[in-house]
């Protein structure tokens, strides 16, 4: 097994990034298996990409916070509250779908900001702030749009932002996540603000000590979120459609579990890019495993709550070992 | 005697946060009477009265998880899954109510016990364990009920004798008396959090974990029992939701739990831990309660009471990190 | 005096690379106050840990009350009679003095806490020792000298027949002290045994009837308190022989102009009306005994804690410093003496912590440019000579000595004139500490100006070109490396000040 470990190559990619990918396929297989094939035709596939896009993007936002040691579990929701106040400017304000895609990252950047800067500026904890947004935004998406669900219009109705999700069978959302996955891997590891990040997470004085601003970059953090969150709206409503007022909350676990499946440690100053991505088409493919064995979204429900605890709890035992 | 002490404020002696937010309460109350002629009606006060009992319940059980420097965010979810799984013994088994509401309570304390232990046992952070279990006790709910809403016996069907715990019909006029049920429940939880080792230990692990088990406390029971009476109140509140709502719906509950949450941080709990009473959790949660009911009768929508709900909870904590901050100047 | 109640006998105690404490003997009669003294790092905090079981010795006997015993843990010894009143407090803030002093083990009436039995024997309790504290008084609204007193109380609950304190006076005030003072002598009168750890010279004579000296792990010598002078003690206390040769000439000249000029700092209990200059190329050590205020000095310096008075001059220009931000625009850095927490990220590589303070420097665009973060890590590590297989390495391998390093270079690629040393050799092994000296004398001769906070007084007298000392606060001595020597250090470190 150590020698495994050793292995240039396989040090290169991170033995636990490897093993995931073998889950992914593993899960796969059983899948198909179990459903008599069923699983392994192309809609089952677009179907898990589909929600493999927007719970991609929040991931990716909350690896940001989480690298902090900070948590927000206020991105389901407010990615709902971005989906509706802009679908609503849309459909029943007469704003151009350009400008309404504008909005919905807008939204997503100013609950960023306000959490952020509560978190860095005010030290209110993480958990409270989170609460706290969540309720709010779900009652600015109800109050926006008079506690109507809201539906984004078809491709052949002019609703040509759909064609960023796919055209025809082609997942174009699945160029684009990846080329933000790959933007976000940059940003953390290769720019200052990562860096920075990264480092605040891991040890906050020394950080600050040594001369530099912990406050504004871990506000950064918050608003990196909250502009993918925004981003992840436009994803959900461009494979399901409809959004309701007063919902997703579910989607904040299952962002979480990608996360910390991927390496990312709740503890803060660890985070990998690469291991959010294959945590996140883990809990895609499980959801729609779920669905396509027969069980009802209650059991994707259970199964991502105690996937995460697994997870945290694995992290939690590592770090007890270290020290 | 007291020579030694830094002066106390006469603020400080009325109980400081609990006095002002108790007359935050006479305040909205007024507000509210003067505002609209419909609010100043009885049936307003039974409803007021009527919708906060289940948020007091989790308020009062959430307490103690609070003052540990936790948080348990599972209640609200919990609170309708236990009432579906009770109610579905109940209405379509036939079991007897007083037994169905004794598995909501059982189902409460279990699930109270499994976040204790994920937390104080195996480490895992409290907003995220019982965010977990928030989740699952989201899908065991609507699981155990099948997925469909589940009616209690209504009033005056057999079976129904529950509901007249808190509202009770005494010639033409319906008495909330599920009041002084709540006041007596306060009465000793307050003594529980004052008077017994859980509470004092409670406090001591908030408060300075590490002193508490120099004093060769068991910290990991303890922080259990917080968790455990959480959970058992959630318990009491499924109870207390079954009565006064006709049907409990699976999939809802979630955002209760910033209500009750957010009622006892208002009414001095401190966000950071070590310090809270029941008596101001219960002050606390009736300014949200009296928002929450009175802002449809001033034309606010009853979505702004989530808004103002997340944004009076953001100003509690501020006033006690600014309060904090001044005193370590 | 009374009999011999407690006496440890030729113990000896070795940790990996250090022999902490080498056949030490020691005593306490019934009735007696009997002081502890030594040296920072002479071995009394050592000695008191075995005494209580917190750590096992590797031979020697104890005896207590004419019986060997053998301790465990502090519970154990608590419950025999042997308690340690801790410098650090150990309150829970939001209960009550008596709620805290019968923490563990409440009086019980059925369910019910007993909390009037409780205020009534913590009254008895504050009574016995002539002590004015309300039992049912919030502990977090007392004063640190209250909590303190109630600290004693507690441990005094415990039926005790050997009080250890541990230099309870570091955070009382003058009052409090003699409020202290007094209850020690009521508990010599009821025939308890006192051991009493102090750095203070003047308590010692005020308050003690023996004194135990001990240096660098060894027991040197036990006196009468009456019959010595406080000379007697110092003498005793640093009597050793110095390996290192110490400068014996400041290598700083004598035209080198001021670089940093610091007036009327005020900041907290800790920092007083402290004023100094710091000369180009010099090393200028900060001397005094553990908790005078030369770490807080140098932290309200270097902005990581607010302040509330006093002007900062660098290079004759006044210069505003809230913040470490500015601090190190300023051309300062500051090596903490705690490295783990303040220092260094652990979990970062040696190239990530070596930049941490000057990353604009190395980018491309915006990203950092990896290959010239690299070079300069490579450049310092190879002039550091710091011991690692890459530049890779995460910091947390690293042995504490090469850890500094890492703290250095960050500082070096930052081009920092002024360079704070808070004890730069703790946790540092001999052969590595003799790397830093050696850097240090470098970067001095290089023109860099140098703060050494230290409390090894070998360490002062090897490295410095001029000391100040310390006390409470207060800069209670300046003296230049020619005229130096450890006794006149250690009389500035424990002058009275009224």
């Amino acid at each position: 097994m150590d020698k495994i470990k050793q292995n240039p190559i396989v040090k290169k990619l991170g033995f636990n990034r490897i093993v995931l990918v073998f889950v992914i396929l593993l899960m796969y297989t059983l899948f198909c298996v179990a459903t008599g094939g069923n699983f392994a035709g192309l809609p089952r596939i677009l179907s898990a990409l589909n929600y493999a896009y927007f719970l991609g993007f929040l991931s990716l936002g909350v690896t940001f916070v989480i690298a902090t040691g900070g948590i927000d579990f206020s991105i389901g929701p407010v990615m709902f509250c971005a989906a509706l106040i802009s679908g609503y400017s849309l459909t029943s304000l007469g704003v151009p779908m350009g400008l309404a895609l504008l909005i919905s990252v807008f939204v997503g950047f100013c609950f960023g900001l306000f959490n952020g800067y509560l978190v860095a500026y005010w030290s209110v904890p993480p958990f409270i702030v989170s609460m706290a947004s969540m309720n709010i935004a779900k009652g600015v998406a109800s109050v926006f749009t008079k506690t109507q669900s809201v539906s984004w219009p078809q491709l052949a109705a002019g609703g040509w932002f759909r064609q960023l999700v796919k055209i025809g069978n082609f997942p174009v959302g699945l160029v684009i996540f990846v080329l933000v996955a790959i933007v976000c891997a940059l940003l953390l590891n290769k720019t200052k603000p990562g860096r920075y990040i990264l480092c605040l997470g891991s040890n906050r004085e020394a950080v600050r000590l040594s001369g530099v601003n912990t406050k504004k970059w871990e506000m950064l953090a918050y608003v990196i979120c909250g502009v993918l969150v925004g981003i992840a709206a436009i994803f959900f409503v461009g494979a399901y459609t409809t959004v309701q007022p007063g919902y997703g909350d579910q989607y904040n676990n299952e962002a979480i579990a990608g996360c910390v499946m991927g390496g990312t440690s709740m503890a803060g100053g660890l985070a990998s890019i690469s291991g959010t991505v294959i945590g996140v088409f883990i809990i895609a493919l499980l959801q729609e495993g779920i669905l396509a064995l027969g069980f009802t979204k209650d059991y994707q429900l259970i199964i991502t709550g105690i996937i995460v605890i697994v997870a945290v709890y694995a992290d939690v035992v590592a770090r007890r070992r270290k020290n | 005697m007291a020579g030694d002490l830094k002066k106390k404020s006469i603020f400080a002696k009325l109980g400081g946060q609990k006095f002002i937010v108790l007359l935050v309460v006479i305040v909205l109350f007024t507000f509210f009477s003067i505002a609209s002629q419909d609010f100043r009606k009885y049936t307003t006060v039974l409803n007021i009265f009527d919708f906060s009992y289940y948020i007091v319940l989790m308020a009062i059980g959430v307490t103690f998880p609070l003052i540990t420097g936790g948080v348990d965010l599972s209640i609200g979810t919990g609170l309708i899954c236990y009432s579906l799984a009770g109610g579905y013994l109940v209405v379509h088994l036939g079991w007897p109510t007083g037994l169905g509401l004794l598995v909501s309570v059982l189902f409460g304390i279990l699930i109270g016990f499994a976040n204790g232990v994920l937390i104080a046992v195996m480490g895992l952070p409290p907003f995220l364990a019982t965010l977990c279990t928030c989740m699952i006790t989201r899908g065991l709910g609507s699981i155990c009920s099948k997925g469909f809403g589940i009616s209690w016996p209504t009033t005056g069907a057999p079976g129904s004798w529950f509901r007249s715990i808190f509202k009770m019909q005494i010639g033409g006029t319906k008495i909330p008396i599920g009041f002084i049920w709540i006041l007596i429940i306060v009465a000793i939880m307050a003594f529980v959090l004052n008077h017994t080792k859980i509470g004092r230990y409670t406090i001591a692990i908030g408060s300075n974990k590490e002193a508490a088990v120099l004093s060769g406390i068991n910290v990991k029971f303890y922080h259990i029992m917080a968790y455990v009476i959480s959970g058992f109140f959630a318990g009491l509140a499924s109870i207390a939701y079954a009565a006064v709502f006709p049907t409990v719906q699976p999939g809802t509950g979630a955002g209760f739990e910033l209500e009750a949450i957010g009622g006892a941080i208002i009414g001095g709990v401190s966000a950071t831990g070590g310090a809270g009473s029941i008596e101001g959790t219960l002050i606390g949660v009736f300014v949200i309660c009296l928002l929450k009911t009175g802002l449809p009768f001033v034309g606010l929508q009853a979505n702004w009471q989530q808004i103002i709900t997340g944004l009076v909870l953001i100003a509690a904590v501020l006033v006690d990190i600014i309060k904090k901050r001044r005193e370590a100047k | 005096m009374g009999e011999v109640i407690l006496t440890m006998n030729d113990i000896d105690k070795s940790f990996p690379g250090v022999h902490a404490l080498d056949h030490v003997h020691f005593d306490v009669n019934r009735g007696e106050v009997h002081a502890l003294m030594g040296e920072n790092g002479a071995g009394k905090s050592t000695l008191m840990k075995v005494l209580t079981g917190i750590y096992t010795k590797d031979s020697g006997t104890i005896e207590f009350e004419g019986k060997e015993v053998e301790f465990h843990n502090a519970r154990e010894a608590q419950d025999a009679g042997v308690v340690i009143v801790h410098q650090e407090l150990n309150m829970v803030g939001h209960l009550t003095v008596a709620q805290n002093i019968f923490i563990g083990r409440e009086f019980k009436k059925g369910f019910r806490i007993d909390d009037k039995k409780m205020n009534e024997e913590a009254a008895k309790l504050f009574k016995r020792l002539n002590i004015d504290i309300d039992p049912t008084a919030t502990m977090s609204d007392l004063t640190v000298g209250k909590q303190q007193m109630c600290e004693i109380a507690k441990a005094i609950s415990h039926e005790a027949k050997v009080i250890v304190f541990d230099e309870p006076s570091a955070a009382l005030t003058e009052s409090e002290i003699a409020e202290l003072f007094k209850i020690i002598r009521d508990l010599r009168e009821q025939q308890l045994g006192i051991v009493y750890i102090s750095h203070r010279m003047d308590e010692i004579k005020v308050i003690t009837d023996r004194v135990t000296v001990m240096r660098d792990g060894g027991y040197v010598g036990t006196l009468i308190t009456k019959d010595c002078t406080k000379d007697d003690i110092i003498n005793m206390m640093v009597g050793r022989v110095i390996y290192e040769e110490p400068k014996t000439k400041s290598l700083v000249p004598d035209d080198a102009p001021v670089v940093l000029k610091v007036e009327h700092l005020n900041a907290g209990k800790m920092v007083r009306d402290v004023s100094f200059e710091l000369r180009k190329g010099e090393i200028l050590g900060f001397s005094g005994l553990m908790g005078a205020g030369r770490t807080e000095t140098a932290r309200a310096i270097f902005g990581a804690d607010p302040k509330e008075s006093g002007d900062i001059y660098i290079n004759g220009k006044k210069v505003e410093i809230n913040s470490p931000e500015d601090a190190v625009k300023n051309g300062i850095g500051y090596l903490s003496e705690d490295r783990k927490r303040f220092g260094i990220v652990v979990q970062k590589t040696i190239a990530e912590n070596s930049t941490l303070a000057t990353l604009e420097k190395y980018m491309k665009g915006i990203f950092i440019n990896k290959k010239k973060e690299n070079e300069v890590t490579q450049k310092y590590v190879d002039s550091l000579a710091t011991k690692t297989p890459s530049i890779d390495q995460l910091v947390v391998n690293l042995s504490g000595g090469n850890q500094q390093k890492v703290v250095i270079a960050k500082w070096l690629v930052r081009d920092s004139e002024i360079l704070i040393f808070d004890e730069p050799t703790r946790g540092i092994d001999v052969g590595a500490k003799n790397e830093i000296y050696k850097l240090m004398n470098r970067l001095a001769a290089e023109g860099k100006s140098i703060i050494m906070i230290s409390s090894e007084m070998t360490e002062i007298l090897r490295m410095s070109d001029r000391i100040i000392v310390m006390c409470e606060g207060k800069v209670t001595g300046e003296i230049g490396i020619e005229e130096v020597s450890q006794e006149k250090i250690m009389n500035m470190a424990t002058r009275e000040i009224s």
